[in-house]
Order: C-alpha cells, then sequence, then structure tokens
C-alpha cells in the first residue's frame, strides 16, 4: 500500500512515482476547454455568432464548475472577449463608432479587469479555493437547466424576426441566470464580483439586441462604470482583508463601529 | 360464451374456499387454485379472442377484419334484478382480462406459497384467518376488475381494501405490524374518499351509476381524472403518495407483500388505465402522469438503493416500476391527446407489458424474501449473507429475479422497459411539443434502471453472496417444495416473457385497442418484438454454452478452494464485508437531500474501548418530514377547538347565550345572519 | 450462408482485434514516458496463460462466481456484434438494437459486480459501489448521446443513427463520448488500469479474487468492451458513410487508432483524479451530451 494513494483517495493531488506518471493536471475544465476550442474549428452550426453564444453558454458552465478562482476569471474575462468581438461580426459594414465599444470592451473585459481582480486576490492573499454555498455540481446542473429552459423560453418571446433564429436572447438569460448562481452560491468577494460581471455580460448580450438603438455614450459609460467599480472593489477587497483577515462575506454578517 | 360460466366457477371456488378453508387447509389450496385457474381461462378467453377471429390465420386478415379481431371480444352481462337499488353489470374487456390474469397467476402462487410459508403448523392463531381473508381479497380484486357500475366497484374496491388490511396485520402481535396496517388503512381511506367523490361527481353529471366508454363523450367530465388520479394514486403507491407502502410491504407476511406488490397496487394502475380511457382527459392530464411518474422511478430507486431492510427495498422499488409504469401510460394519454400519435401505442403497450412483468418478478422476489426471513427470522441486509450454500434454489431464483427487475436482457424486464424507451425515443424523434417532456424522462429512465442494476445487486449479493453474517444466517435451511414450486413457476414465466415476447403483442394490442379505438390498427408488431426475442433466446443458449464451457475449462485446469485473498488479510470474518450501509454510501451521498439519512455515531475511545456504534436510518422522508409535521399542525389545531367542549353543561350554555347575542348583534347591525 | 459467413467473420474480427488496443494504449504510454514497454500483443500472451492456468476459488464463492464472467463475455461480445462496422453495416439491425446494446452492457456489469461480491472480500465491495454508482451517471450520458444521434438522424436503429452531420453536436458529442469511455473503460482518470493498490481501483478491485480461465474471459472481455466504445465513438462523430468503402474501412481503423492514442496521451499527461471530483467529471460528461442533444434539436428545427 502506497501513501500516495490513500493520499489521492482523500482527495489530496499526489504526483505518483510511477514512470508513466504523471504531471499536474489541470481539473475538470480541461475537458469542456478542449471541446469548445475544438468546436471553433469546425463549420458552425447557424452562424458564426450563434457559435459564438455557444462558446459563451459553455464557459458559463466554466465559471460555475470552476472550483478556483483564478479559473473562474479566466471564464469570465474570455466570455468578456468572445461577447466583445460579437457587435463586429453583426454588422455588414463595420462602422467606426461599433468598432471602438467593441474594442474598448474586448480591452476591459479580457484584459484590464481580469489584471485588476488577479492583482486584488494577490494583494490580499486570498486562498485560491472557493468554499460554495451551492455546490459545483449543483450549480452545474442548474445552469445547464437555465440553458436549456431558456431556449425553450426564448421561442415564445415576441422577437424581432431577424432574432428569431439566433441565440441571443437564450444566451443572454443563461449568463444572467449564472451571474445569479454565482451571487447566491459563491462566499468569496472575488468570486461574487466574476457572478456579477458575468451577469453584466448577460445584459450586454441583450444589449446587442438593440444595437442600432443604443447611443454609443451608453456603451462607454457602462463600460466605465464596470472598470471603476472593479477597481473599488479591488481596493476594497484589500481593506476587508486587512482589517477582518478573511474575505468570507459570509462572516460579514456583523456590522460594528 | 364460456367466460360467465368460468366467473361463477371462479367466485363459487373462492366463497367456498373462505367457508371452508378456515379447518381445511388442503380443501382450501384445492379451491383456490380451480378458482385462478378458472379466472385465468376466462382472462385467457377474452386475451386471445377465442370467438371467430382466432383460428384464421393472420396473413389472411383484411385490414377491417383485423381491427375487428383487436376490438376483439369482451363479455357483458346485466343482472335483471337489482341489489342496493343498481342491477349488477359486469364487463370482462381486454383491459380488464390483462389485470384479470395477473391475478389469477398471483393469487394462485401465494396461496401455494402460503401452504408453505404461514402453515396451521407455525402460526396455528392466524393462520385459518389468513385463508379466508386471502380468498376474500381474491374474490373482491376480482370484483373490481369485472364491474362495470361505480357502487359495485366502489364496494369491491373498499372490501379488498380491508381484506388486505386483515392480510397485512396475520403477525399483529408485533407493534410495527400493527403501526403498519393503521398506516395502510389510513392511507387506503383518502384515496377511498377522493374515489367516492368521484364516483358520486360522475353518476351526479351522467344520472347513472354505470360505466363504460360512453363516458368520453360527456365533455364535462374531464375535471374528474384529477379526483381519480389522487384516489387510484394512493392505492398505486405513485410518488409521493406512496407513504403507505413501504411499512405495510415490509411488515405483511410475504405472500401478502407479494399480492399487495403485484396485484394491489396494480388495481390502482388499473383504475388509472381504465378511466383515462373511458373518460375525456384534461389536456394536462398526460405532462402530470409522466411526470409524477419519472419522478417516482427515480426517487423510489433512490429510496430502494438506500433500504437495508431487504422487504423495504424491494417495497420501495415498487415505488420506481409503477413509475415506469406511469411513465408508459402518461406518454399514452399525451399521444391521445397529440392526435393519436403511435409512438403512444408502443409506450401504452410497454406500460401494459410492465405490469405484468412487474407483478411476476416482484412477486418472485417478495416471496424469495419471504423464505429467507423464514429460514433466518430476520430481513436486515447486516445479518444475512452466504445464503446460497444452505438455499442454493431460493438464491438462484432470487438472482433470477434480481435480473429482471433490474431490466436486463435476457428476461421480461427488458422488454417491457424497452417498450417504454421506444414509445419515449419515437416521441423525441418526432420532435413534437411531446418531446420536451419525452426526452428527459428517457434520461431519467435509464438513470433509473442503473440505479435498480445497483440495488439488486446489492439487495441479492450481500443476502446470497460472501460469508454468513450471524449465527443466524449460518444456520438457515432451504424452504420445501411447496415454497419454491410457485417461485420456479413464477421465474419460468419472466423467462418465457423475456424469450419470446413476440407471443404476446396480440394480446397487448388488443388491450391497446380496447384502451383506444383508434389504436385498432392491424396486428403487426410496430416493435420488432420477433427479432428480440430471437436474440434473447441467442444470447441466453450462449450464455449457457459459454458457462458450461468454461466450468468445464476450469475444471479441467483444476480447481482449488482457499481464502478469499483480501489483500492478504489472513483470518476474512464476515463483519468485515461490505453492508448495505456501505454499499449504498456513494450514491447516498448525492440524493443526501432527499434521503435525510439519520445517523448516531459512537466512536471507540479509550485504549480498551467498550462499546461503540454506528446507526443510519434511513426516514420515510415524505411522510415524516412533510405528512408528518402537517398533520401534527391539524391535530394541533383540532385539539385547541376540542378544548370547548368539557362536557360541562353550565359551558354548553355559555355557548348558546354567547351564539345567540352574536346574532342579535349582527340583526342589531343589519347584516344579514 | 452468406449471413452466416458475415457473421462468423464478424465474430472474428472483434474477438480477434479487441486484446490489440490495450496493447497499443500501453505502447503510447511507454512511448510518452521514454520507455520500451512491453510488446503490442502482450494481452494475447496473458490469455493464452491465464487459459491454461488452474482457478483458485474462494472456499465462499458459490458456482456462480465462475458462470458470472462467462455470461458477462457473452453479453459484451453480443453487444459489440450489433454494433455497425462501416460500410459493411450492421449484422442484424433493428429498431431499438441500441438500448439492447446499452443493456447488455449493463448485464455484463451485473454479472462483474456479483461475481466480485461472492467472496465477500470488503476490497471487491469497494470496487463494485463505485462501479455500479459511477455507472448511473454514465448511462444518462449514455442515452442523452444516443437520444442526439436519434433526433439527429430521425432513426432508431444502430445502422441508421451512427450518420453523424459534422458542427459543434459533434464536437460536443465526442467530448461527452470520449469522457464516457474513459470511465465505462476504468481507464485514467477515473481509476488507474496499472496501480495494483485496492483502495483506489474501480474494474480492478473487483476481479481481485479471479485466476484462470474466468480471469481471462474478465480481461478479455473488457477489451472488447473498450473496443465496442471506440468503433462507437468514431462513427457517432466522424461521418463514414460519405466516403467510399475503403476509405471508410481506413477511417474507422484510423479513427479507433486516434482514440486509442488519446487514451494514452490522457493516461500519460493526467493523474487519477481523487473519487470526490469523479461524479463531477461525468456530471460533465453528460452535460456534453445533452447540450449535443439541445443542439441535434435546434439544427432540426432551424
Amino acid at each position: 500500500m502506497r501513501i500516495a494513494d490513500w493520499a489521492a483517495d482523500d482527495g489530496y493531488r499526489i504526483f505518483a512515482d510511477e514512470p508513466t506518471g504523471l504531471v499536474y493536471s489541470p481539473p475538470a475544465i480541461f475537458y469542456p476547454l478542449l471541446t469548445t476550442r475544438y468546436s471553433l474549428l469546425l463549420p458552425p452550426m447557424t452562424g458564426t455568432l450563434n457559435l459564438l453564444i455557444g462558446l459563451s453558454m459553455g464557459l458559463n458552465l466554466m465559471a460555475l464548475g470552476s472550483s478556483r478562482i483564478p479559473s473562474l476569471i479566466r471564464a469570465m474575462s474570455v466570455q468578456g472577449v468572445v461577447l466583445g468581438i460579437m457587435p463586429l461580426l453583426m454588422e455588414h459594414h463595420i462602422v467606426w463608432p461599433v468598432a471602438l465599444v467593441a474594442l474598448a470592451t474586448v480591452a476591459v473585459k479580457g484584459a484590464i479587469i481580469p489584471r485588476l481582480l488577479q492583482r486584488a486576490m494577490r494583494a490580499a492573499n486570498i486562498d485560491r479555493d472557493m468554499e460554495p454555498l451551492i455546490g459545483f455540481i449543483p450549480s452545474l446542473l442548474l445552469g445547464a437547466g437555465g440553458t436549456i429552459v431558456a431556449m425553450a423560453l426564448a421561442r415564445s418571446l415576441p422577437l424581432l424576426p431577424e432574432h428569431a433564429g439566433s441565440l441571443l436572447v437564450p444566451g443572454a438569460l443563461a449568463s444572467v441566470l449564472t451571474g445569479f448562481v454565482l451571487l447566491i452560491g459563491r462566499t468569496k468577494a472575488i468570486s461574487q464580483v466574476c457572478g456579477y460581471l458575468i451577469l453584466e455580460n448577460g445584459i450586454y448580450l441583450f444589449g446587442l439586441l438593440l444595437i442600432h438603438a443604443t447611443p454609443l455614450l451608453v456603451e462607454a459609460g457602462i463600460l466605465l462604470d464596470l472598470t471603476v467599480g472593479v477597481f473599488v472593489i479591488g481596493i476594497i477587497v484589500d481593506h476587508i482583508q486587512r482589517a477582518f483577515d478573511s474575505l468570507d462575506t459570509s462572516k460579514l454578517t456583523v456590522l460594528r463601529e | 360464451m364460456i367466460v360467465g360460466p368460468l366467473l361463477s366457477v371462479a367466485a363459487l371456488a373462492l366463497v367456498a374456499g373462505m367457508v371452508g378453508g378456515l379447518r381445511r387447509p388442503r380443501l382450501w389450496l384445492a379451491l383456490t387454485l380451480v378458482a385462478s385457474a378458472a379466472l385465468l381461462a376466462a382472462a385467457g378467453v377474452v386475451l386471445c379472442g377465442a370467438a371467430g377471429f382466432a383460428g384464421a390465420p393472420r396473413a389472411e386478415l383484411s385490414d377491417v377484419t383485423s381491427a375487428q379481431w383487436l376490438l376483439g371480444d369482451r363479455w357483458e352481462w346485466r343482472g335483471e334484478f337489482r341489489i342496493g337499488g343498481e342491477r349488477p353489470h359486469m364487463l370482462l374487456d381486454a383491459v380488464s382480462a390483462l389485470f384479470l390474469a395477473l391475478l389469477a397467476v398471483l393469487g394462485g402462487a401465494g396461496a401455494a406459497y402460503s401452504h408453505g410459508y404461514w402453515s396451521d403448523a407455525d402460526h396455528p392463531e392466524s393462520a385459518g384467518a389468513g385463508r379466508l381473508w386471502w380468498s376474500a381479497m381474491v374474490l373482491m380484486m376480482g370484483l373490481v376488475l369485472v364491474s362495470a357500475n361505480g357502487l359495485y366497484f366502489l364496494f369491491g374496491w373498499e372490501l379488498f381494501t380491508l381484506a388486505a388490511y386483515f392480510l397485512v396485520t396475520l403477525g399483529n402481535h408485533r407493534r410495527q405490524v400493527r403501526a403498519a396496517g393503521w398506516l395502510y388503512l389510513a392511507a387506503s381511506h383518502v384515496g377511498t374518499l377522493c374515489l367516492f367523490a368521484f364516483f358520486v361527481l360522475l353518476a351526479e353529471r351522467t344520472g347513472s351509476w354505470e360505466l363504460g366508454p360512453f363516458l368520453r363523450g360527456h365533455a364535462g367530465l374531464a375535471p374528474l381524472f384529477w379526483l381519480a388520479l389522487a384516489g387510484f394514486g394512493v392505492k398505486a403507491g405513485m410518488f409521493p403518495l406512496h407513504v403507505w407502502l413501504p411499512s405495510a410491504h415490509a411488515n405483511a407476511p410475504s405472500h401478502v407483500s407479494a399480492m399487495l406488490s403485484g396485484m394491489a397496487l396494480k388495481l390502482g394502475i388499473y383504475g388509472l388505465v381504465r378511466f383515462s380511457g373511458w373518460l375525456p382527459l384534461p389536456a394536462q392530464a398526460g405532462w402530470v402522469v409522466i411526470g409524477l411518474g419519472a419522478l417516482g422511478a427515480l426517487f423510489g430507486i433512490a429510496f430502494a438503493f438506500a433500504q437495508n431492510d431487504l422487504k423495504r427495498l424491494l417495497a420501495y422499488c415498487s415505488v420506481e416500476n409503477i413509475g415506469v409504469i406511469l411513465i408508459g401510460l402518461g406518454a399514452a394519454v399525451l399521444a391521445v391527446t397529440h392526435g393519436d400519435a403511435p409512438w403512444g401505442r408502443l409506450a401504452l403497450a410497454g406500460a401494459l407489458l410492465h405490469v405484468w412483468n412487474h407483478g411476476l418478478f416482484k412477486a418472485l422476489l417478495f416471496l424469495g424474501a419471504g423464505s429467507v426471513h423464514h429460514a433466518t427470522g430476520t430481513r436486515e441486509l447486516s445479518r444475512l449473507g452466504g445464503l446460497w450454500r444452505k438455499m442454493p434454489w431460493t438464491a438462484g431464483l432470487f438472482a433470477l429475479g434480481a435480473v429482471a427487475v433490474a431490466g436486463l436482457p435476457p428476461l421480461n424486464g427488458f422488454v417491457s422497459e424497452w417498450l417504454v424507451y421506444l414509445g419515449l425515443f419515437d416521441a423525441g424523434v418526432a420532435r413534437g411539443p411531446v418531446a420536451w417532456a419525452a426526452m428527459p424522462v428517457a434520461i431519467v429512465l435509464g438513470m433509473a434502471g442503473a440505479l435498480a442494476l445497483a440495488s439488486f445487486a446489492k439487495a441479492g449479493a450481500l443476502v446470497f453472496c460472501g460469508a454468513p453474517r450471524t449465527q443466524r444466517a449460518a444456520h438457515a435451511h432451504e424452504s420445501g417444495a411447496w415454497m419454491l414450486g410457485p417461485m420456479t413457476a413464477l421465474a419460468g414465466l419472466c423467462v418465457a416473457i423475456g424469450l419470446a415476447p413476440a407471443l404476446l403483442w396480440p394480446v397487448l394490442a388488443r388491450v391497446a385497442a380496447a384502451w383506444n379505438p383508434a389504436w385498432a390498427v392491424g396486428v403487426e408488431a410496430p416493435a420488432p418484438l420477433g427479432t428480440l426475442g430471437g436474440v434473447h433466446v441467442a444470447l441466453a443458449l450462449l450464455a449457457l454454452a459459454a458457462a458450461a464451457g468454461l466450468w468445464r475449462r476450469a475444471l479441467n485446469n483444476g480447481l482449488r478452494r482457499g481464502l478469499t485473498w483480501d489483500c492478504g488479510y489472513a483470518v476474512p470474518t464476515g463483519r468485515m464485508q461490505y453492508t448495505g450501509g456501505s454499499f449504498a454510501g456513494l450514491v447516498a451521498g448525492w440524493f443526501a437531500w432527499l434521503l435525510q439519512t439519520e445517523r448516531s455515531l459512537h466512536r471507540p475511545r479509550g485504549l480498551m474501548p467498550e462499546r461503540a456504534h454506528r446507526v443510519e436510518r434511513i426516514p420515510e422522508t415524505v411522510l415524516e418530514r412533510l405528512i408528518g409535521p402537517v398533520a401534527a399542525l391539524v391535530l394541533r389545531a383540532s385539539s385547541a377547538v376540542r378544548r370547548l367542549q368539557q362536557g360541562r353543561l353550565q359551558s354548553y350554555i355559555l355557548y348558546l347565550v354567547a351564539g345567540l347575542a352574536a346574532l342579535g348583534l349582527m340583526v342589531f347591525l343589519g347584516g344579514t345572519p | 450462408m452468406l449471413t452466416l459467413l458475415d457473421f462468423i467473420l464478424r465474430l472474428a474480427l472483434w474477438l480477434v482485434l479487441a486484446p490489440l488496443l490495450p496493447g497499443l494504449i500501453n505502447k503510447v504510454k511507454a512511448w510518452v514516458a521514454g520507455r520500451r514497454g512491453p510488446p503490442v500483443l502482450q494481452l494475447y500472451y496473458d490469455l493464452a496463460r491465464l487459459w491454461r492456468k488452474s482457478v483458485v476459488l474462494s472456499t465462499l464463492a458459490s458456482p456462480g462466481f465462475i458462470l458470472a464472467p462467462a455470461v458477462a463475455w457473452v453479453a459484451l461480445v453480443g453487444a459489440a456484434l450489433l454494433l455497425p462496422l462501416g460500410p459493411a453495416g450492421t449484422a442484424l439491425g433493428f429498431r431499438g438494437d441500441v438500448l439492447l446494446m446499452i443493456y447488455l452492457l449493463a448485464l455484463a456489469r451485473f454479472c462483474t459486480v456479483w461475481a466480485a461480491l461472492e467472496t465477500g472480500s470488503a476490497f471487491e465491495g469497494m470496487g463494485s459501489v463505485r462501479e455500479v454508482s459511477y455507472a448511473v451517471l454514465t448511462e444518462a450520458a449514455i442515452i442523452a448521446a444516443v437520444l442526439s444521434l436519434c433526433v439527429n438522424t430521425g432513426g432508431l436503429s444502430l445502422g441508421a443513427i451512427l450518420a453523424p452531420s459534422a458542427g459543434a453536436g459533434a464536437a460536443l458529442l465526442a467530448g461527452g463520448l470520449f469522457t464516457v469511455l474513459l470511465a465505462e473503460n476504468c481507464r485514467v482518470p477515473f481509476d488507474d488500469p496499472n496501480t495494483h493498490l485496492e483502495l483506489t481501483m474501480v474494474h480492478e478491485a473487483m476481479i481481485l479474487d479471479h485466476s484462470g480461465p474466468p480471469l481471462a474471459a474478465i480481461l478479455h472481455g473488457a477489451s472488447v468492451k473498450l473496443m465496442l466504445f471506440s468503433v462507437l465513438l468514431v462513427q457517432a462523430v466522424v461521418p463514414l458513410g460519405d466516403l467510399a468503402p475503403l476509405a471508410a474501412y481506413g477511417a474507422l481503423a484510423g479513427g479507433v487508432l486516434v482514440v486509442v492514442v488519446g487514451v494514452g496521451l490522457v493516461e500519460s499527461l493526467l493523474a487519477r483524479f481523487a473519487f470526490r471530483q469523479v461524479p463531477f467529471l461525468l456530471t460533465l460528461a453528460f452535460l456534453l451530451c445533452l447540450f449535443a442533444l439541445l443542439v441535434a434539436w435546434k439544427g432540426g428545427a432551424a
């Protein structure tokens, strides 16, 4: 009997000393990552747009299933990027304000916000594992069920004919739902921020329905708000960590002077 | 027509058995077997369509005659006299004949089994009563099946419930048995209450107590289906109305458990099949039935897997199988409300065949559990083990039943589940709105199937394999011929249905046609049952050949006996084996929210630990967590009201005065009392 | 006559080729680790040796201990024979044979578990529990996968439904079925066929007490099962029907080879997961198959 195997059974991942043996394995996220990347290489099902939305749905599930904060942040930011380039694909000829907004979105959601969050995490020296209130499997099932229900629901909504075949609405609903599940089911402040950002991604998807009607200024304003919000939260997280030595929001229920 | 005389013979034999069987067990057994044979013959005549069409080769039947052939025979009789103000009206059509055939088989098998199991020598005080109530129950179940008059139906229903109560409480010196009996009686009467309302409203709206396909014409009757669903659902053990079922099945004598599970539950199903065929249906009926069926299938088997009491495990597994039947029935109802889609016929045929199959293999398993209990005096999985050495025949028959109930080929359980699956898959492929129900339900059915496999690997192997866990298990003894005989017969039927399912298709088609005349469309099976049967036969033969070959090879190579290796542990004992709780632990964790397992753990302490124990109890979640609190609330409210009534005259006069004063005040203030 | 010949050829193909696959996997693993590794034909040698060996039977075991592996082997080979082989189609295709295949695999599982519990060994009990419990989740995944194939093609028999369309659905299905393959065949990251540590195994733990010809039947059956899942996966994902017959056979063989190499690579690059994480991974496989079903549904509707 080897100690390593005993330990592995108790949930510790220990390197086997066999010659075949093994490098550290990424957690379960390996699989969806593999397949969603694969699906990018294949011809799209009903257009690139739907493929991208499908990808963002997969990223939702990844966010729900990831047990570590860095992978949660990664899922959230990749989703931001995917959604960011979507306006470019929706237009037949790209006008510069749309391109600008898309570029800004990609930059903010894909680079700036994750960087801010990672910095906050490092500064506050947060334990990278999450302790969920809703377990990972139940949240995965919730998210998947929600996605399917959103698909069924979107059929009965009175949509414009040009949006009828697209996954925009179900994708948006799924992201919003995922955001809510994360906000409800996670305790760490940073994971809740990620939940909020995924929720915002969903709202952004809804906004794409109205891409011609929304003034550029509103989009830009939302983006700015987000960035500032995350920036501020990063600072607050740091302060909370210093003051209470913990970032578990369930411990922040008592207010004192 | 021969059906009438046959039924009369059966009824007479049963009544004679009630009268003459109290003291003479052999006479009673003979009479009961005669009644069973007569019932089986009557059902067979109707199911095989003996009059006219059966002789004609099937190929020569034109479409029209084959439709007639399918709609087939029915036996109907109206009395010229009145009893209780109503003229008796009996009807035996294909639907009721299907259930009657099962009643005949189980009634006979259970009676023969009880001859060895609940004999006068072992139970001098209750064996006679057991025989009396057994005959009464079979008679009343038969009455329910053939009556086409609401009043007679209710009469038979109530009396069969009572007879079953007395049978459940045969061993009433034990407290759990009495409690289980009361629970059964109370729950049954809640169901009967719904049925009273159902039949009374039916009679009120149609103007007579008569029942029949003509009810479909009254469009206003549709809402009554919900009452029928509740009333029959309680009896059928439909989740979440199954609360009476586990304890009643576990504590009844085993031949009674077999009958309860094999037949009494099926009478609930009979009611649902009957009235979903005769009544106009509300639009949501199919969705609700298939949903409840899926819930029952998954949760029932999850509960079953977690049980540590052999008979309780079997009882919860009945909840699962009723779920499977309801899934088929629900799909059929959905098909009817969506334009008589052909897949509904497949699902219904699967559900109907599952009625038979579940009756057969569950009765077999309960009888096997009875033999185990008889031989060891316990039903606890953690006190059994290694029984195959002492009870090889029981072990083999139980293993066969376990394979059948897990829905594995080549036995009968697979055939009916396969038909239900085909119906669901067809509905999914058809892409209608029903697909949204059919596809998730198919997945749930798959999970339930895997859990059923797990449950019966656990039940069979923990009882019969490995080392005995207690002295009692080590000193078991094989049952006698009276107990093994009926089990062998039931096992033979399981094998026969598994190997030759195509022979049963005409019967199923006929029942489906009787249920929904729009499905009287040719006798050709829409599913390749013949091919499946052929594959099953080939598999069975190959398996036998391979087993024989491997056995010979092992013998030729030399066969040594040694201790179980157990990774080098020198003295393995029976207590080191996996128990029921540890076997179910992993899955019980996934269903912890449902099972709510209660644990009490006393760890060993100190250098010389004296006492240590770990006890797990799986509560009846629905009963204890849902119905119990509500009932307690109702009780508290009613006891508060009761405080008003203390028997003192002065207080009553005070109430009178207060009431009068209140009335006066109302008049004074100008309201209308 | 021709049908009989066809049948015998198929049987021979399955029986003879199946033990090659574990050898190939081991070769891939050895290659990744930079070892020479056992010969590709090692399993054949093992089987031949076991077939000649005598049997040690536990004092607790009933004859079922030897009969169950035989039944399991028949069930596995029967399930394999139901599968179509590229352009050759099925030997015996009928509506609903896919469900028969799934349930034959279940029958094999039942027999293996029963035989394991015959010995009364706690370790074999442990393996059995894992086997039957994980099967609940893989069963859901397989049914969802089959449903997606059925909805995609409108058929209900293995010969008809294994005509996939390329696209996102196929990618999702490939991911889901590959994970199911790993789980059902007890490969890394669900189980490690190389460790002989009783506490950490699933399949190997169940067969600890088997020896001689019954063990040979079990090992051969396991290799047939591995080949069954590989062939199923390839045909469910790669549209072989669009190719010329010879090319299709080549693609089928190549696909199986790719799957085998994939298993070997996964085994080399990943460690076995803690048992706590297995349900999570299986849920993921189920969700992949479920979304493949959704894509199939959407694809037909649009």
